[in-house]
């Protein structure tokens, strides 16, 4: 059972929303604004292990409670559900600390599919795994190159004496890279891998993750060295550039 | 500061600057010509173009620029407005398809959506009726109306829409003779329903609207929905009115619209030859909708 907080105030959708994740066996919980939110998850400190966000909402817009959100250090998994689905809202939410985006109208069981594949990443994430398999299937929860430590397990990176509390999708971008270091990946190949989309989903949301995790790892983010861009196929991370 | 304000500010700044650059140049003219009367007063009326036109090509990018911005935030309501109960229509289907619930559960589920689809046939007609509205000559069925028993009709069907109690609207109706104006019955509905809407939308959790139907001159009739709900600032009682206009969200409530319906409100009004005005103390203190229309001599 996980629990789930919707932000929505169009009650019929919330009410749906409610019933189904209920169904699925989750708990859910509904607030109806986003200052609601904020208050239920920074202040009362109320713990959930995912976040549907509506966008259009009274007062602060769900782009501003994601934000305020990943500023307080609050990275738990959010998904954004909102009736805009232009590129550049989409791209806004991945920017502002998505780390999923479905437009509405939704396929009830795609927004499920979804919402699971954030729990489970969740999980999987806090799950402690013996070393030895950790090698096999991916690197280490921490790697050390050129002076900088990504520590996967708690989700930061350390740089030039500097620490950064990582996103749980950027965490596992970063991953992902470091698994491949040294050869080039395709952002359909990061979409399908890492967000686990196969569907004609805009692949320049990723390039919002590179831009955001240049600024941890990189000394000039305008110029990468350790994470390429290779013209028309996608990125490529190297250790040793 | 939005890019827009931004972008309004850079082109005010410059538009300043040119003019400052302009009167500069100007005096400098008018001192060295000072003797020369020709040149002189050629030079001034020119200098008075460019800084005229400066002014006139600044107001209007200005204008253009606000009138964009309206335009992005009506394609963003309207886009919700559409998208919202499609959505929930399709989420309860889905539901409804694809999970084991009880009799009760489901009529209840039936309900929400039949819900759904009236406010989407409410959106469809305000944009249909707007699209209309814009078209110049307006046809008309005339014909004469009781504006008090219209109201009745309006009031009573608003009462029910929006599940309210018997007095959470009164009417009260203020002259002996019937007061009747020349007009298309069906728009001038379509008026009093979305003043209405808008008192009830613009209400705290109590609903509290007045309408009166009332002659204040021997020709004319006015219908004035009142309420206590948000308000509206001063600045903006004109520009509601306006196509794609919304008072910009405060408090907690949230209401959300097309931008479309005081426009619509609007012209009908002038098709009838009258028109509409907004009257508010403040924001919190409510507002007073007046339609002003010729009234039929009997």
């Amino acid at each position: 059972m996980s629990r789930i907080l919707i932000v929505e105030d169009e009650q019929h959708i919330a009410d749906g929303l409610c019933f189904n994740l209920e169904a699925e066996g989750h708990h859910a919980s509904v607030a109806a604004d986003g200052e609601t939110a904020l208050q239920w998850i920074l202040e009362e400190r109320r713990v959930f292990d995912g976040v549907i966000l509506d966008v259009m909402l009274p007062g602060k817009d769900g782009f501003a409670v994601a934000s305020e959100l990943r500023r307080r250090g609050q990275y738990v998994p959010i998904l954004i559900l909102t009736a805009r689905g232009r590129a550049e809202d989409v791209l806004r939410g991945f920017e502002s600390g998505a780390d999923d985006y479905l437009p509405k109208p939704f396929e009830l069981a795609i927004l499920i599919a979804r919402l699971n594949g954030l729990l489970r990443r969740r999980r999987w994430n806090e799950q402690e795994t013996p070393v030895a398999e950790i090698s096999a299937i991916r690197p280490a929860d921490t790697f050390a190159f050129a002076g900088r430590t990504l520590d996967f397990a708690a989700m930061e990176v350390h740089a030039a004496g500097k620490s950064y509390q990582l996103t749980l999708m950027e965490c596992e971008l970063l991953r992902y890279l470091v698994k491949n270091a040294g050869q080039p990946v395709s952002r359909r190949a990061i979409l399908e891998d890492v967000w686990g989309l196969d569907e004609s989903t805009d692949t320049r949301a990723i390039d919002n993750f590179i831009v955001r995790l240049r600024r941890y790892i990189e000394d000039r983010p305008a110029s990468p060295r350790f994470l390429q861009t290779i013209r028309g196929v996608g990125y490529k991370f190297v250790a040793e550039p | 500061m939005t890019r827009r304000q931004k972008a309004i500010a850079f082109f005010v700044a410059l538009c300043v600057l040119l003019v400052a650059a302009a009167v500069t140049l100007n005096i400098t003219w008018i001192v060295i010509n000072a003797r020369r009367v020709t040149p002189l007063i050629l030079g001034i009326i020119l200098f008075a173009v460019i800084i005229a036109g400066l002014i006139i090509y600044t107001v209007f990018l200005v204008l253009e620029i606000k009138r964009n911005e309206e335009h992005e935030s009506f394609i963003n309501s309207i886009t919700h407005e559409l998208k919202t109960p499609i959505a929930s229509i399709r989420l309860y289907l889905e539901t409804l398809q694809s999970r084991h619930m009880s009799d009760d559960q489901r009529r209840e589920f039936y309900g929400v959506m039949l819900a759904d689809a009236e406010r989407l046939h409410r959106t469809v007609d305000q944009v249909l009726k707007a699209g209309m509205a814009a078209q110049k000559p307006r046809i008309l069925a005339r014909a004469s109306v009781d504006m008090a028993m219209l109201a009745r009709e309006c009031v009573d069907l608003a009462l029910l829409r929006h599940h309210l109690q018997a007095g959470a609207i009164d009417l009260e109706t203020h002259d002996d003779g019937p007061l009747v104006v020349r007009g298309d019955a069906e728009e001038l509905r379509t008026v009093v329903t979305n003043l209405l809407d808008n008192a009830v939308k613009y209400s705290p959790d109590t609903v509290r609207v007045s309408v009166s139907v009332a002659a204040p001159a021997p020709h004319t009739v006015w219908l004035r929905v009142q309420d206590r709900g948000v308000g509206i600032p001063r600045k903006q009682l004109k520009r509601i009115f306006n196509r794609f206009y919304r008072v910009q969200a405060r408090g907690p409530k949230s209401v959300k619209g097309t931008g479309l319906g005081l426009y619509i409100v609007r012209s009908i009004a002038r098709a009838h030859g009258g028109r509409v005005f907004a009257h508010s103390e403040g924001e919190g203190r409510g507002s007073t909708f007046t339609l002003e229309l010729p009234r039929l001599a009997s």
